[in-house]
């Protein structure tokens, strides 16, 4: 069953034609890639998924959903998580209080005048985002404050954040960006571990080892165009895509 | 940990300096009445933090100061002079105003929101002396107002001094929980990183809507204290130089600590009435020399170089 459904989604910055007649559709529990070159239209349409950019036309389904024109928060309540390009932390607060804001905006929603309950005595709620530190693997760093964290540590933590909704999609915008190859290497295994927990992720990524090794289906985009959608296997050998990556005398 | 905790600790310690307050103000070389002044400014400074903890920087709180000033004066001198009533109208109609301006200024971030908010608060100065003169007294002020009263119970002197401990207390107590509220995590969030904050499904508006109302609050109360204290009200209250000053003391005292921007009220209360009698017309330069000291060396303010001086003597000590 598809959870997310792309539908003839068109997105035009002046002259430049940033997506043109876009159709993706995301299977529930698969982990779906989305490559192309420089300037393919990958992150603007993350955008356009989450609230940030509206397209000029076309429509997009979440769980039977239309989801155009809400805004960021409303997308992020209804189950979507996002991970940006540069990890999107607290960096002045302790990755406790970071996972914790996290899940207090699960429990409480958007919006709550909860002013004299005290942080403390949620029990609760620290024992959970204890829970998914440990998951990340950022157990023993708690205290610490989130800016003096590694760079890798730093995609872990803001996985963790994402992960305190427990969202039904999560949106990767180039997780390993900027990270060094065993830094890469274990974001693909937690990667893989969350995704074995029925997971729906849509990654955009240039590396082309994190997207093999992690996707079950790929969709390649040029120019704001789909050019390939298929597994694997199959769009590793697609001229098409091997033409956009390469150039025409590569295909 | 039993009934004792720290709270409750830190709480009881500081209502105990705030009540005995008068009595050892005076060895310092305070006087009477500065103290409550001091009270009152406290009041203001902490309400004040409460915006600052999200990072926002505003340069009109004169505005709720002086709004809620003049709403107490008017109904002092043509209602009333029992203050109850005084000081809730003070406190809804300031309120009321900060819902106003807080809607139109947080949509903007930065140094925009600092400009919008001194174009309102001078707005409000201008009218006051302008259009609404004839209400107001305009430059000379609200005059003429009766003593406060309080269940009958003139309001003078020490009355005034305990009602504004009161209010400071209480204050401090709803300050701390609020701060230690997830309520409070979402504004500590909100100066850290607003994306995120939204993209963990928060609704960011509304929560810097809301901090801002609650330290307009406290501001309201403080210029309706100050009324109350001086049965007088002056255009100055609702100047940018009474912003100005807000500022000053936040940062000298420590932004979003709490403590800090109420020890710099003191501090600066102080320095301007104390120290003024031997340093005359240069108590302004001195300050300004100390300003920029602490903002160059001590960006934490007296809070953090109390907490580097307490790291420092630690590490002494286990040496």
């Amino acid at each position: 069953m598809a959870i997310l459904v792309v539908n003839n989604i068109s997105k035009h910055f002046g002259g430049l034609q940033a997506l043109f007649k876009v159709n993706i559709s995301v299977e529930a529990g698969t982990t779906h890639s989305l490559i192309g070159p420089n300037g393919a239209g990958k992150s603007t349409l993350l955008n356009v998924l989450t609230g940030q950019i509206e397209p000029n036309e076309g429509s997009v389904v979440f769980k039977d959903r239309p989801l155009l024109n809400i805004t960021p928060h409303k997308i992020n309540q209804l189950g979507i998580a996002r991970v940006f390009q540069t990890p999107a932390i607290f960096p002045e607060m302790v990755l406790l209080e970071n996972v914790m804001a996290a899940v207090f905006a699960s429990r409480d929603g958007a919006y709550k005048f909860n002013l004299l309950e005290s942080r403390r005595h949620a029990q609760s709620v620290a024992n959970f985002a204890i829970e998914i530190l440990e998951q990340v693997g950022l157990q023993h760093k708690i205290r610490s404050e989130a800016r003096f964290l590694s760079r890798g540590d730093k995609r872990r933590l803001e996985l963790a954040i994402c992960l305190a909704h427990k969202p039904s999609l999560l949106l990767l915008d180039e997780p390993t960006a900027g990270m060094a190859r065993h830094e890469t290497e274990s974001t693909i295994e937690l990667l893989r571990s969350i995704s074995k927990k029925n997971m729906t992720i849509v990654i955009v990524e240039h590396d082309m080892n994190v997207v093999f090794a992690l996707s079950d289906t790929i969709t390649v985009l040029s120019q704001g165009q789909v050019i390939a959608e298929g597994i694997p296997d199959h769009v590793r050998g697609n001229p098409a895509v091997i033409e956009a990556y390469l150039g025409k005398e590569h295909a | 940990m039993g009934i004792i905790n720290r709270g409750t600790i830190h709480l009881t310690v500081f209502a105990l300096i705030v009540l005995t307050f008068p009595f050892w103000f005076e060895y310092t070389g305070g006087y009477a009445g500065l103290d409550t002044k001091i009270i009152i400014w406290a009041i203001f400074a902490l309400g004040f933090d409460l915006l600052l903890i999200t990072g926002y920087l505003s340069f009109g709180h004169a505005a709720f100061f002086g709004i809620s000033a003049y709403a107490t004066g008017l109904m002092l001198l043509h209602y009333s002079s029992n203050i109850i009533e005084a000081m809730i109208v003070g406190v809804v109609v300031s309120t009321i105003a900060a819902v106003i301006i807080g809607f139109l200024t947080l949509r903007r971030t930065g140094i925009y929101f600092s400009v919008l908010t001194l174009a309102f608060g001078e707005m409000f100065h201008t009218a006051a002396v302008s259009i609404f003169s004839g209400l107001t007294g305009g430059e000379n002020g609200l005059t003429g107002l009766p003593t406060p009263t309080l269940f009958g119970e003139k309001m003078q002197g020490s009355n005034v001094f305990y009602l504004c401990a009161i209010f400071l207390i209480i204050g401090f107590y709803l300050a701390r929980r609020i701060t230690r509220s997830p309520f409070g995590l979402m504004l500590k969030s909100l100066k850290s990183n607003q994306t995120r904050l939204e993209y963990i499904g928060i609704n960011v508006q509304f929560y810097k809507n809301s901090a801002f109302v609650l330290s307009s609050i406290y501001a309201a109360v403080a210029g309706s204290l100050m009324v109350i204290y001086e049965p007088y009200v002056a255009t100055e209250f609702l100047e940018w130089k009474t912003s100005g000053t807000l500022v000053i003391m936040s940062v000298m005292g420590g932004v979003g600590t709490l403590f800090g921007p109420m020890i710099g009220a003191a501090f600066m209360l102080y320095f301007e009435n104390v120290a003024s009698v031997f340093l005359e017309e240069q108590w302004l330069l001195a300050l300004g020399i100390m300003f920029m000291a602490i903002v160059v060396y001590l960006p934490g303010g007296f809070v953090d170089g109390y907490k580097r001086m307490m790291r420092h003597w630690v590490k002494k000590n286990q040496a």
